[in-house]
């Protein structure tokens, strides 16, 4: 029983964790967010090469593994100077993969909106940026919310892989406590509480604003 | 930059992704089966078996991979289970992706219209042969594109592996680098060999699915 008691012991450690892997999941997603709208942006330019740039960005964080991307930002932070900042590499390193995922998201939902409305905004006068302000990006942002949310919840997922370049988030947390206690079942099974109670409510989030919005689509 | 460490290398690196490819067709073949299960679980099973198969999937949804990774490989030996390191790999590629295979499978057959089932009972189909000359190849045109994703999304999760010592290609790449230490080169090179492999499964998959819909007219 002692053993419960050193795991005990250990909660404080694990919710600390439990806070980094929060931070460095907001952190990256607004990262993402913001990325994530350029790169809808460049795919949408009608410059081949800009609209290409913005392609290969996407293939390239969909095509290699996370952990890959993590250790490539990693080694060439300290190539512009900023060496020895594993969190600002996890931010970036998983930020930067997910603005693929939410460019094509963002990119999907644009397309669905009927082509009049851009022309109907150049009749009455507007400029690009107020077409995507006032009426584009409104809806756009609108009909993402479902998808967008549910990326979150892989941003959240892609958190363990920060614990490979040392940073104290849950994960890490765990391990560093199974290092001290020898004690690997308990441990685990609050790490993975963890993880289960910041994804099922947003999970359940998503679904909910899924099944609304597919009701008021069906009206 | 040295290049010379990527010459230096390359046979331990090419074994790696040897290894790779081979963990990732035994997982991808592993979890369409055990998704199968679950569709055919969560559709035709008793209550219990569906509330059961719906709380793994909930459980999973939730969980990540590398979570799941460390409890397979902290936990199965406390209870006496040793397995070989690629075993518990492939095991929770299997676990993890089978809940995402079988969401994809059920919808694909809830979307073949109830009339053809009951007309291959009407012609005297055994379930067998309704499955292989009815309802597969409806099926499979919708599955194909996303179990690619899927599949995709496999290959790269092999390299979390890495982690816990299966000596897969991003264990190469790291025993590559410890040797060398041109970390950046190296992990260049790794990227680009993944981004080819799904540029070619993206590619493959473009082809079937057009083969697949040839009857259909453009």
């Amino acid at each position: 029983m002692s053993s419960y008691v050193q795991v005990l012991g250990a909660l404080p450690d694990l919710a600390k964790g439990l806070w980094v892997t929060l931070e460095l999941t907001v952190l990256s997603a607004v990262t993402s967010f913001i990325v994530g709208h350029l790169i809808w942006w460049l795919r949408g330019r009608a410059t081949p090469f800009w609209r290409g740039l913005g392609h290969l960005y996407v293939s390239l964080m969909r095509g290699v593994p996370s952990i890959v991307q993590l250790f490539i930002v990693f080694f060439s932070l300290p190539l512009i100077g900023l060496g020895g900042k594993p969190l600002l590499a996890a931010v970036l390193a998983i930020g930067l993969n997910s603005a693929a995922y939410v460019a094509e998201i963002l990119r999907a939902n644009y397309r669905s909106l009927p082509h009049g409305q851009s022309e109907a905004s150049y009749a009455l006068g507007l400029s690009a940026f107020q077409l995507w302000w006032y009426v584009s990006s409104p809806q756009v942002l609108r009909n993402s919310l479902p998808a967008l949310v549910n990326e979150f919840t892989l941003v959240v997922k892609t958190t363990p892989l920060a614990s490979v370049v040392a940073v104290t988030e849950l994960t890490y947390a765990g391990q560093l406590v199974i290092a001290r206690t020898f004690e690997a079942t308990p441990v685990l099974m609050v790490v993975v509480a963890g993880y289960l109670l910041v994804c099922w409510p947003t999970l359940k989030l998503a679904r909910g604003l899924e099944r609304r919005f597919n009701r008021a689509r069906s009206h | 930059m040295d290049w010379s460490a990527i010459v230096d290398n390359a046979p331990d690196l090419a074994v790696g992704l040897g290894l790779t490819l081979r963990l990732a067709l035994v997982s991808a073949c592993a979890a369409l089966a055990f998704g199968a299960v679950l569709a055919w679980a969560l559709q035709k099973g008793q209550p219990w078996l569906q509330g059961t198969v719906r709380a793994y999937i909930d459980f999973i949804l939730g969980l990540p991979m590398l979570v799941l990774i460390y409890l397979l490989f902290f936990i199965l030996p406390e209870y006496g289970i040793t397995l070989s390191s690629p075993v518990v790999g492939v095991t929770a590629l299997t676990l993890y992706y089978g809940p995402y295979m079988g969401e994809l499978l059920r919808a694909a057959f809830a979307g073949i219209p109830r009339g053809q089932y009951e007309a291959s009972a009407a012609l005297g189909l055994r379930p067998f042969q309704a499955l292989r000359h009815v309802l597969l190849k409806q099926a499979l045109p919708v599955v194909l594109p996303p179990s690619v994703g899927l599949l995709i999304g496999l290959i790269k999760d092999t390299a979390l592996l890495s982690v816990v010592g299966v000596e897969e290609f991003m264990y190469a790449a790291k025993q590559a680098i410890s040797t060398s230490y041109a970390p950046l080169e190296i992990y260049l090179v790794v990227a680009i060999a993944y981004w080819l492999i799904t540029l070619l499964l993206d590619s493959a998959a473009g082809c079937i699915e057009r083969r697949l819909n040839r009857h259909r007219i453009a």
